[in-house]
């Protein structure tokens, strides 16, 4: 296989090799070494490339799959290197070389193939881990059950149900908006969709929500599945085009992110890849939306119930999307006591289903987070990601901690309840 | 390598301090100076010094060469590997060991990032003054090596102005501990001595640094310029003038377009040929008794409009913008050659004009941004590495510009060492009899010659030396 291919050649030789981007790096942080950081990986990219490097080497599989794709070297890096794509490729150009072991590939082909291609699979996926949470049988599992065990319940059926394809808008109809429901927010964060739709349609927008859309393909993506990716962000892109050419709300970063970029993900095909640009300029992050369209009668209506809050930046939200400012200003209008989080925009170590496959290093880069969150002296903290909010969860629990871990739209609903009793 | 020598190494340093497959070192090839590679055998990555003494111990007895590395930004090719031998790297070693806030000093471990240490202060009212444009990224301990400047080091001084104490792991393993903060050492100065020796006669493992307290008042304005000739001699009228900004950049079209279109955005206006970037600090009387003046200069020089920076935040954008100059550059082509040459402020307009040329007459892309105030000049030339007759001509046009510079009486290296880069060019500027004096000081602390060899003294003054003056 031409070597060319394995990496995104032309995007790796934006890099001058300057290092400006190596402090901010969570992965150099922890090992100081120059190929766990992103100037090191762009380099061991590029020697792939020109073949000084065989793709197969374990050691640039292990960097690779090291790196937890936060794209904070993005934001520091003045030549404009997009090291997003360069991951997002040289992962996919790995599993084309590189064989994993049996129980690996097994895991990715169910997980990315089968459960997060189906509702039913996913639902399905949802109780049993319920089940074995509840159980205990996580923990007879051993290793292989750890995550289960430290992960946060899922919640019951009951919080699990489908957004209801149309809901109407409260008190004056002022437009129209569709909502993206996810695989796993619906499964793991119903409560957060349901406080997503109720201040959508509060604050007067008629909230659709396509049926039987299942995932964006953000999680494919980021793994190395890009054919998995193509398939279902065009699956994406139809479903979505059926509900008119309303703006789509994502309450999740990781996902935003990605639909955001589906014109460079469909690249290579000019008429998706115009259709991708279309549906992508319609994505908007839910504070994004909400902060260009809040009403006056929000302000000021928070006290302290939900006591000091502390915004922490998901990386696919402030480097993926450079959404920085909305969120911070949505939450002091509705009149929260906010005070900021030291590093916010540094990795909490969630990155998607990084925090299952490798633990320990999530662990690792989420100590730096729990410490600065205590410093900040608050007792709430919000975030806008669901891996990110599991990662707060069970990270502060474990921590020993005593905190709340909400949703920005979980604290504009509770806002919005207190300003217009029901 | 001799076999049961990397066990010995990880049982030093643990297994993560050290680091032996191909893949992994190939990381470490270069440094900021990517047109020359060398592979390394070993990298080793100590905690603290008594595992930085260990592995020197075991590597000296080996004969193994040995290189340090802050973080590998250097531009002159100091951190560059040598065949067969060790790098050892100081990113593990990133603790602030202590802050004296009534004797205003701190001490720190080697590889503690140069703004970590600034951030890690400014609570007390201080901070750490040189400030190279790499400072989100370089180490104070490749800052020792280099002895580093930056935008504010015309008002404050470059780093060895900065350094108090050491504590250095010899050649041999041994230590010597400096690290006690005097102002007036007793003997000969070695921790001067060792300030810029580019990792030749020792490595510091922990430094002293001087801390200074922030300036009640900072102003910083931008003049833009239609001519970077004007932008020049406006700098050149502001020495002459006697005045004394903290900080005096200069940047041209070029820069500024590829800045624009980065993430350090500043709001330079494109259509400007040049901005001079000018920061004065100190009282309100102070700051004005600068900044009224240096403006009259800018518009005597034909500034078209001078615009000051209205709050803290816009000040902060300015000097990103300034210091993203050399990363932005990225966005022309692959690959960046950042010249360092200091010339006669009297003589500013003339070398960068000439630079120019140098680079135009072989097809180059060439931009200046420049500490001014220093006469540090920086010309950049855009490149791509694969093109190895582009490579020629960029090699060619920097021993160009040399040439000039030393003609017109200025010297090799303003701030990014010698290095690789200009070993050469130590010849131009110093008689045989002082590089024999050079290597004389170097073999009193590494009479092997294994720290950092064939680095900065051109490999044959050396050897004569050797030769002619050596009894075995
Ligand atoms: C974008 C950019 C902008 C820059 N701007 C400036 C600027 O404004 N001013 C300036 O002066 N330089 C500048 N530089 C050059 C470079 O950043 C400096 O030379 C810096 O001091 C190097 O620090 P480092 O930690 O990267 O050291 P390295 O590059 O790793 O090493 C530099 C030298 O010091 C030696 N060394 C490293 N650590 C130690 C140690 N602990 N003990 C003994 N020797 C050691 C190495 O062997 C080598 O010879 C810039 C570079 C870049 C890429
Ligand atoms: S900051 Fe950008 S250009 Fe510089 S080394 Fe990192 S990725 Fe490369
Ligand atoms: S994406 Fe994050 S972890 Fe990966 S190289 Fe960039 S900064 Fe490091």
């Amino acid at each position: 296989m031409n070597p060319q291919e394995l990496v995104d050649y032309t995007k790796s030789l934006d890099c001058i090799h300057c290092g400006l981007c190596l402090r901010t790096c969570p992965t150099y942080q922890l090992t100081g070494a120059e190929s766990s950081s992103p100037r090191g990986r762009i380099y061991l990219m590029r020697a792939v490339a020109e073949g000084e490097l065989a793709a197969t080497a374990p050691e640039y599989r292990e960097e690779l799959d090291f790196c937890l794709a936060c794209r904070h070297c993005e934001s520091v890096c003045p030549a404009g290197v997009r090291f997003g794509e360069l991951i997002e490729s040289a992962r996919s150009g790995v599993e084309k070389v590189q064989r994993r072991g049996f129980l690996a590939r097994t895991a990715r082909r169910i997980g990315f193939g089968t459960v997060l291609r189906s509702r039913a699979w996913l639902s399905l996926t949802a109780t049993s881990m319920r089940l074995a949470q509840r159980t205990g049988a996580a923990r007879l599992l051993g290793k292989l059950g750890r995550p289960l065990v430290e992960m946060s319940t899922v919640p019951p059926k009951s919080e699990r149900a489908p957004l209801p394809a149309t809901t109407p808008a409260v008190g004056p109809r002022r437009g129209e908006v569709a909502m993206l429901e996810g695989c796993a927010m619906r499964e793991l964060f119903g409560r957060v969709n349901r406080a997503t739709v109720e201040v959508l349609t509060g604050i007067g927008f008629e909230t659709k929500v396509p049926q039987g859309h299942v995932c964006c393909g953000a999680l494919h993506a980021h793994n190395g599945d890009l054919d998995g990716a193509r398939e279902l962000a065009r699956d994406t892109i139809e479903r979505f085009e059926a509900t008119g050419n309303a703006p789509v709300i994502v309450n999740s970063a990781g996902c935003g992110a990605h639909m955001k970029a589906y014109a460079h993900l469909l690249k290579d095909d000019a008429a998706w890849r115009e259709r991708g640009a279309r549906f992508s300029a319609r994505v908007k992050d839910f504070s994004e939306f909400v902060a260009a369209e809040m009403p006056a009668d929000f302000a000021g209506t928070l006290g302290d119930e939900l006591g000091t809050l502390t915004y922490d930046d998901p990386c696919h939200l402030c480097h993926g999307q450079q959404v920085r400012a909305q969120p911070r200003t949505v939450l002091e209008r509705c009149g929260a006591k906010r005070v900021d989080l030291p590093d916010s925009e540094a990795c909490c170590g969630s990155a998607g289903i990084y925090s299952m496959l490798r633990p320990d290093d999530s662990k690792a880069v989420f100590a730096k987070k729990a410490a600065a969150f205590r410093s900040s002296g608050a007792q709430t903290l919000v975030t806008a990601n669901p891996g990110c909010h599991m990662q707060w969860e069970s990270g502060l629990a474990r921590e020993g901690v005593k905190a709340r871990v909400l949703h920005v739209a979980e604290v504009l609903a509770a806002a919005l309840r207190k300003a217009r009793p029901r | 390598m001799r076999a049961g020598v990397l066990e010995e190494l990880r049982a030093a340093l643990g297994p993560a301090g050290v680091i032996a497959d191909p893949t992994r070192l190939l990381a470490y090839e270069c440094d900021g100076l990517a047109l020359l590679r060398q592979k390394p055998a070993v990298v080793l990555l100590p905690r603290n010094t008594e595992e930085c003494a260990r592995a020197m111990r075991i590597l000296h007895r080996e004969k193994i060469p040995v290189v340090g590395r802050g973080a590998g930004t250097g531009l002159s090719g100091g951190a560059t590997p040598v065949d067969g031998g060790a790098l050892v790297g100081f990113a593990r070693m990133r603790d602030v060991l202590e802050v004296n806030v009534a004797d205003r000093y701190a001490r720190v471990q080697a590889g503690v990032v140069n703004v970590d240490l600034t951030l890690a202060v400014e609570k007390h009212g201080l901070f750490y003054a040189p400030d190279p444009s790499s400072q989100a990224a370089c180490t104070i301990g490749g800052n020792v090596g280099e002895n580093s400047g930056g935008p504010h080091c015309f008002k404050h001084g470059a780093t060895t102005r900065h350094i108090l104490g050491l504590v250095i792991v010899r050649d041999d393993g041994s230590v010597l501990d400096l690290a006690l903060p005097r102002p007036d050492p007793d003997g000969f100065d070695l921790v001067g001595l060792f300030v810029g020796s580019e990792g030749m006669f020792g490595l510091a493992t922990e430094v002293t640094v001087r801390l200074v307290p922030t300036p009640p008042v900072t102003e910083t304005f931008l003049a833009i310029f239609t001519d970077l000739d004007a932008a020049c001699d406006a700098v050149s009228d502001s020495i002459a003038a006697h005045l004394e900004p903290s900080a005096l950049e200069i940047l041209d079209r070029l820069t500024i377009e590829a800045v624009e279109d980065s993430v350090f955005a500043a709001g330079y206006p494109r259509e400007a040929e040049a901005v001079l970037l000018v920061e004065a600090e100190g009282t309100e009387v102070e700051v004005e008794a600068t900044l009224a003046p240096m403006k009259a200069i800018a518009l005597r020089r034909g500034a078209i409009d001078v615009r000051r920076a209205r709050s803290a935040a816009e000040r902060k954008k300015l000097w990103a913008g300034r210091k993203g100059a050399f990363g932005a550059m990225g966005r022309i082509a692959p690959d960046l050659y950042v010249a360092d040459v200091v010339v006669p402020r009297t003589k500013l307009r003339e070398l960068v004009a000439q630079s120019t040329r140098i680079a135009r007459e072989r097809r180059l892309k060439l931009a200046n941004v420049f500490h001014a105030g220093d006469g540090n000049l920086h010309p950049n030339i855009s490149y791509d590495r694969r093109d190895k007759d582009e490579v020629r001509r960029v090699l060619e046009a920097s021993d160009e510009i040399m040439k000039v510079v030393v003609a017109a009486g200025g010297s090799l290296t303003g701030e990014h060492g010698v290095g690789l880069e200009k070993q050469e060019f130590m010849s131009l500027v110093f008689e045989e009899r002082d590089l024999h004096a050079m290597c004389r000081v170097r073999e009193a602390w590494d009479p092997a010659h294994l720290l950092n060899p064939g680095k900065l003294i051109p490999v044959h003054a050396c050897r004569e030396m050797r030769g002619t003056e050596r009894p075995k």
